[in-house]
């Protein structure tokens, strides 16, 4: 059959997981801590239809082959580790990074995932626990009666309890980074996993040693910038509307062959 | 029989190949920094004992198009565009430096910096690694520096420069996997850095492919196409008619 029929499905399924990725950025503009995905496309293999040099008489050679190109594919999305504003709530617990790095959190199966998603609550046993209800790593227990709770920026929280003056310290918040962040598995809840591709997590104290600080009563809003993913589903859609013709195209042609013979 | 029917058939199949060079183009619309191929199409008139009256045509790729497709703001500090021309070397699967406009990189938990596709960027002395950074800044020349985590600010260090050359166009050929190399490199033939090609920062190229002008070479290479079926259909009438005449009553 035509050959461009194949070709244009390759383009249609490729834009088509590039008007995905724009649509779960644009869902996730307001999820705070989210990093954008970025849809990598790259071109599938050439075919060799006549190789350039070859003899087309007995002393001349073809100046130049054909070379077809078979289309392309979506190799991976990429997270796109730029840092979103931070915004300021006010809010104790509120925990954002300025700079490099991810919260722990341990997973009900026991597993740390990584994020940068700071907003902690407190549950029943006034343990830290992240928006589902996961418990921060290493787990910090804010005592009863606490009145003023002031975590610093290298991650020591300190509660001060009612009727005392002088805060006591309850523990650190240390923070994680890999070599390769963008090679980390995002499995849902603003939630990471750590693959064989984002190396080994490397434990650190917050704002020292290239480790980005904790700002209290502030959060990372996402990186999703509104006008940039309108602009991108624009050229998604038309790419797509282009080669969805190239598909009519090649199927009338054939059509009109199987007519007229 | 008429011949002219098999150089109808020829012309017909060479439009659907030249078609499916111009679909890849469409298809590679949105590809970072994608080279968009040309494709044409030439007469080969056939020789034998008689005259060469009949030329069939004959779709060829003569090169591809390096013409520099738009430069767009991403933001993101390991995207790397380069303006005007040139081309950011790499390692080819073949393990030989192969030549390329993409440049959104990343590093992966070896520290190699490679780009969308894969490939390892080469630098002055083979592909680049890079230690664990806090910063990383690539200058217009590509020098790769960084402040490694842990120094401080003050402390900047220069880990590597990107290879960039400027080989002669007319010898560059894409291959089958997409990358571009010289062609008829002779041995011990070196490509030289090039100091005038400019890495811009925080940008990516995209693809150079004029959707309007592949989709009007689609158009009309269908159009094309269904003239040579019309023809395929003259002849066969031709040919009817003529039976028709030697028809014995």
């Amino acid at each position: 059959m035509h050959s461009a029929l194949w070709v244009a499905k390759t383009g249609l399924n490729a834009q088509d997981h590039g008007l995905t990725t724009v649509s779960n950025n644009l869902a996730n503009v307001s999820t705070t801590g989210f990093k954008r995905d970025r849809a990598v496309f790259e071109d599938l293999i050439y075919q060799i239809q006549r190789q350039p040099g070859a003899l087309s008489s007995q002393d001349s050679r073809l100046p130049s082959g054909l070379q077809l190109g078979t289309g392309v594919k979506v190799s991976g999305t990429q997270k796109i580790w730029t840092t979103g504003d931070l915004q300021e709530t006010g809010q104790p617990l509120d925990l954002a990074i300025n700079g490099r790095g991810f919260f722990q959190i341990t997973l009900p199966d026991g597993n740390i995932a990584y994020t940068r998603d700071g907003t902690f609550h407190m549950d029943n046993a006034g343990q830290m626990v992240n928006v589902s209800g996961y418990l921060l790593e290493p787990n910090i227990t804010i005592p009863d009666q606490t009145n003023t709770l002031t975590i610093s920026k290298d991650g020591i929280v300190s509660a001060t309890q009612v009727g005392e003056t002088t805060p006591t310290e309850i523990g650190q918040i240390p923070m994680v980074d890999f070599i390769n962040p963008a090679g980390l598995q995002a499995i849902g809840g603003n939630l990471f996993l750590q693959t064989a591709s984002s190396g080994e997590p490397q434990e650190g104290v917050a704002g020292e040693a290239g480790y980005g600080s904790i700002e209290q009563g502030f959060l990372e809003n996402s990186n999703v910038k509104v006008v940039e993913e309108l602009v991108h589903m624009i050229t998604v859609q038309r790419a797509y509307e282009m080669n969805s013709k190239v598909v009519s195209s090649a199927d009338q042609m054939l059509q009109y062959l199987a007519q007229n013979t | 029989m008429d011949r002219a029917l098999y150089i109808a058939m020829s012309g017909a199949k060479q439009n659907t190949l030249g078609q499916t060079a111009e679909a890849n183009n469409l298809a590679n619309v949105n590809t970072t920094a994608f080279r968009r191929d040309f494709e044409h199409a030439r007469s080969m008139p056939v020789f034998g004992d008689y005259y060469p009256t009949r030329a069939y045509a004959m779709e060829e790729r003569p090169a591809s198009d390096f013409n520099p497709g738009t430069l767009i703001h991403t933001g993101r500090d390991l995207d790397l565009g380069l303006d005007n021309q040139g081309w950011f070397a790499v390692l080819g699967p073949d393990g030989q430096e192969a030549y390329t406009r993409r440049g959104d990189t990343r590093v992966d938990e070896l520290g190699r910096l490679i780009n969308g596709e894969g490939y390892q960027l080469m630098g002055a002395g083979g592909p680049i690694v890079i230690p664990p950074y806090e910063q990383i800044e690539i200058a217009k020349d590509g020098v790769i520096s960084i402040r490694a985590a842990g120094d401080e600010a003050a402390v900047i260090a220069e880990i590597d420069q990107l290879r960039l050359v400027l080989p002669d166009q007319t010898r560059l050929e894409k291959g089958e996997d997409g990358l571009f190399r010289v062609r008829d490199l002779q041995p011990g033939e070196a490509i030289p850095q090039a100091i005038d090609v400019q890495v811009v920062g925080e940008h990516l190229e995209h693809s150079n492919v004029n959707a309007v002008h592949s989709l009007t070479q689609i158009m009309s290479l269908h159009r094309q196409y269904e003239m040579q079926v019309k023809m395929m259909k003259t002849v066969d009438e031709n040919a009817q008619v003529t039976s028709q005449i030697m028809d014995i009553q």
